[in-house]
């Protein structure tokens, strides 16, 4: 389970009043200390640091980089990748973790490991294998260039490099929710006269919805924030395989510093959504 | 109608086996299987003098020893400071506790070149935190090591909370009731419980970082020999049109992620166990 | 509908979890399964209500055999020992799940779901819980709705699996009674799986008794608990008190204690083993036969109206247990450390080699 972290789904809170069983007040302040000084160092100070130097040439040069086209021909971009990858990997989730969890076969724990693959292998690996395939010099690299169809340093390879990298998610939030609950609900169903299909959508989908919406919601984010796979993947051409990240590369590297912040600022905001949401839904399935 | 005859074998009674069967093996074959067994079948048609020789190439060597280095220490950052901040978030309370909780989870969420332009400006010898020291943070080790604790933070956090949060008081109490002192307890009761999440943590933050390249790329300065991690080689092989030698590289570290991959599943095996037979 | 399991096998692996079983049910019976963990009954169960498939044998449903179809299809009402509600839909929703999954061409119009579901939240005592959700009522609640759930589909056939384990003694008598009323009311042909063998001489009209996947008596309770085949039925319906000895010229013979064995007389010195119910253990201070045992009390346990008197042998090391009415015990007035003569009123034998496998 490499990489991954399940949604929260703690019950318990410990609750130690007696002295013995604390640690003296001295001790209790100084890890609370060390714990929020570390956070705030690690975490805030980046997070003010974005915002700040996004602003430090004043909001107009703020606007005007957002509203670029390139800017707004990589949102778009982002966009588009996330539209795609996203859907496809939540499906594959859904399906894989059925499979997984209401039925025993050989070979399962090779699939299981498969899964967890792209969140072992790094970013780069990840692009690179696709230019193995669909590159000039690859797998598929003749075939391709005699139909004309561009896969790397287009669209599609961002497509399929995204997809890799995102896979696993879905997939891993749902097979340890769906083994906790079992399939008595299910069999159920089945005795009373329900088909398949309609199992699935009466039972099973309403009791994994919090799950699906959490191994979503984390899916999106690496989606939309991918970086080194993307990067190796696109060509980076500017207006046309540019993603966010690769776009904010581009200004960091030609020293527009106040633009690359201004468009991290609005992928920092997108995070911060995606605690906001991530928070409420781990909050909705613990209250059920 | 014979009733003593051979019942064909199905698989299961609950629908959809096939179906999705098919759909799965087909979706993460080509997806994963295929896409990375093209690094082998690529290094295999390399020639082993060649491998080895591209595989051993001192500055390879070098960024070997600077990405599981760093990778390592920025793990033991995160061990330590990151049970300490699940200890903090489990057991005591303050205000503005869920927030920051919620926080915690940043690094997940932020994209990682975003996180990598950040840092570097943090930490550069003009920049807010690099000017407080003597010695240059950005593009050294030390700015590699914190990008990669930053990447890493969230695993052991997440990793040690739900451990201490279904902590069983009860044991805690039976400590102290025999007489234990309080660091006792912790030492001899609670920690060993911890320790099999500390170590997934450790493995899963240790395996992210090797593997790491938007928010360290910015921050590291890549120079060869001395600041440049092992996937910044081969995205540089990839730039010269290096595809063998990129492949190379990259099977080495695909097999060192493979072998870290079973010591994770072999950690949450071996928790599993002990939890059972318990 | 009638049932008949016809040389029924299913094995795990190595592990047979059942060896040809063979059971024939009358439309409108009400029959218990009943075993020890292991012994292969809830595996039945659940090859009977389709939920998992058999390896050797058949299944037929009036006459039909049903063997491959599938659970769907077999209108069987089935319901969990932990109930499996659908935890995300209300009681009546839950109830209502059967009827609202059929296809349009079957399916009764949203008035007539409404007046059956009231029906049984009426039969169940429900109604007031209708908008509740599973995990809002109590155990005995949930199993009162899993089993209108089931009922909803009318069912030829209820199988419930350990329906009352999960529940307070108290809770599990009523809803005994309770089932007991239901199946007298409807006649369904009914099956359930319990390891609790008081439950199955209370409710069943017929019991059968597993043990490791092989039937080892089918019978009512009387029956079963009156004449146990084999050892092992005698001691699963009952406590039970072991009287190891010999046959010796039509005689089981143990220590000081003997008693006739007349259908044993042809055997001769083999190893063999009496068996006595508590409550067929007769106590008297003086000695009035000779074949009665002298024994010392050494515990004596007042429970509620019954009390357990620990008896200890003086010519064997071993205990035996007698159980005695509140009254009898006060009208003998025994004490502990007192001697008194032991004779079993009934006493049946087994020779284990009988019954070794």
């Amino acid at each position: 389970m490499a990489g991954h972290v399940p949604m929260q789904r703690a019950k318990t809170t410990v609750k130690l009043n007696h002295s013995s069983l604390k640690e003296p007040k001295v001790v209790q302040w100084l890890l609370t200390f060390i714990a929020l000084a570390f956070l705030a160092l690690f975490l805030v100070l980046p997070l003010i640091t974005i915002f700040m130097t996004a602003f430090q040439k004043g909001l107009e040069t703020y606007l005007t980089a957002i509203t670029n086209p390139d800017a707004l021909a990589a949102i778009k971009l982002t966009l588009i990748v996330v539209l795609i990858t996203v859907p496809l990997n939540a499906v594959f989730g859904v399906v894989a973790a059925w499979l997984i969890t209401k039925f025993d076969f050989k070979g399962k724990n090779i699939l299981i490991t498969l899964i967890d693959l792209p969140f072992a292998v790094s970013p780069v690996i990840a692009g690179l294998v696709f230019i193995l395939l669909f590159g000039a010099q690859g797998l598929f690299g003749e075939w391709l260039f005699n139909h004309d169809i561009k896969i790397v340093f287009a669209i599609p390879g961002i497509i399929l490099a995204t997809l890799f990298v995102t896979l696993p998610f879905v997939a891993k939030e749902l097979i340890p929710l769906m083994q906790a609950q079992g399939s008595a609900e299910e069999e159920a169903s089945l005795t009373l006269g329900a088909s398949g299909f309609k199992t699935f959508f009466l039972v099973t989908l309403p009791n994994i919805k919090w799950g699906l919406l959490y191994g979503i919601i984390l899916c999106n984010a690496r989606a939309i924030g991918e970086f080194g796979a993307v990067s190796v993947v696109s060509g980076h051409i500017r207006g046309m395989t540019n993603t966010m990240p690769l776009h904010i590369e581009i200004l960091y590297n030609e020293y527009q510093f106040a633009a690359a912040f201004a468009v991290a600022s609005l992928m920092s905001i997108l995070a911060i959504f995606t605690l906001i949401i991530k928070n409420i839904i781990e909050w909705k399935s613990k209250h059920i | 109608m014979s009733v003593l005859q051979r019942q064909k074998k199905k698989k299961s009674i609950l629908p959809g086996f096939g179906l999705s069967l098919g759909f799965t093996m087909f979706y993460a074959s080509i997806l994963v299987l295929f896409p990375l067994s093209m690094i082998f079948l690529n290094t295999a048609s390399m020639g082993w003098s060649e491998f080895i020789k591209t595989v051993t190439d001192p500055r390879v060597v070098a960024s070997y020893k600077l990405s599981f280095g760093a990778a390592f220490a920025a793990g033991i950052i995160n061990v330590i400071f990151g049970t300490i901040i699940a200890w903090v978030l489990v057991r005591y309370h303050f205000p503005g506790k869920r927030f920051i909780d919620g926080l915690v989870d940043l690094p997940f969420a932020l994209p990682t070149a975003v996180a990598g332009i950040a840092l570097t400006t943090l930490y550069v010898p003009k920049g807010w935190l690099g000017q407080l020291f003597t010695f240059k943070i950005a593009f050294t080790p030390i700015g590699i090591i914190i990008a990669l604790t930053f990447i890493g933070l969230p695993f052991v956090v997440r990793m040690v909370q739900p451990v201490l949060q279904n902590f069983n008081a009860e044991i805690e109490e039976a400590s102290a009731s025999l007489g234990a002192r309080r660091m006792q307890t912790f030492r001899k009761v609670i920690f060993p419980e911890l320790v099999p999440a500390v170590l997934t943590g450790f493995s899963l933050s240790f395996a992210r970082a090797l593997g790491e390249y938007g928010s360290v790329v910015f921050i590291a300065g890549n120079m060869p020999m001395k600041t440049e991690i092992t996937p910044l080689i081969i995205m540089t092989k990839l730039e010269q049109y290096d595809y063998a030698g990129a492949t190379a590289i990259a099977s080495v570290m695909l097999v060192v992620s493979f072998f870290l991959l079973l010591l994770i599943n072999i950690i949450q095996w071996w928790t599993n166990r002990k939890f059972v037979h318990s | 509908m009638s049932i008949h399991i016809k040389h029924v096998s299913k094995n795990f692996g190595d592990f047979k979890a059942l060896d040809s079983i063979n059971i024939d049910i009358q439309t409108g019976e009400l029959v218990a399964l009943l075993g020890p963990s292991g012994s292969g009954k809830t595996s039945l169960l659940r090859i009977i209500a389709g939920l998992e498939h058999l390896d050797q044998g058949a299944i037929l449903f009036d006459g039909k055999e049903i063997t491959h179809v599938n659970p769907k299809e077999r209108n069987v009402g089935f319901v969990f020992q932990h109930y499996a509600l659908f935890r995300h839909m209300t009681v009546f929703d839950n109830i209502a799940y059967g009827l609202k999954v059929r296809p349009k061409k079957t399916r009764p119009s949203k008035t007539d779901i409404n007046k059956k579901v009231t029906e049984l939240l009426q039969l169940v005592k429900l109604e007031p819980l209708a908008n509740r959700y599973p995990s809002q009522l109590s155990g005995g609640q949930r199993q009162r709705v899993a089993l209108a759930r089931a009922l909803a589909v009318e069912p030829k056939v209820l199988l419930l699996d350990e329906p009352f384990g999960a529940l307070d003694a108290k809770v599990r008598k009523d809803l005994r009674r309770w089932l007991r009323k239901l199946h007298n009311d409807f006649h369904i042909t009914s099956i359930f799986v319990t390891h609790d063998q008081e439950e199955a001489l209370d409710v069943a009209d017929r019991i059968v008794v597993m043990n490791n996947g092989k039937i080892e008596q089918i019978g009512s309770p009387e029956e079963v608990y009156d004449h146990p085949n084999s050892p092992f039925v005698y001691d699963f319906l009952g406590n039970v008190n072991l009287f190891k000895g010999r046959i010796h010229k039509g005689k089981l013979k143990q220590g000081s204690f003997e008693m006739d064995v007349p259908e044993f007389s042809g055997r001769n010195e083999e190893a063999a083993v009496g068996y006595v119910r508590p409550h067929d253990i007769h106590l008297e201070k003086i000695k009035t036969s000779a074949d009665a045992v002298s024994a010392t009390v050494s515990h004596i346990h007042v429970i509620g109206p019954i009390v357990q008197i620990e008896l200890k042998r003086e010519d064997a090391e071993e205990f035996l247990e007698a159980e005695l009415s509140k009254e009898h015990y006060k009208v003998l007035s025994l004490q502990v450390g007192e001697q008194v003569y032991v004779k079993p009123k009934q006493l049946k034998v087994f020779i284990p080699e009988d019954y070794s496998i």
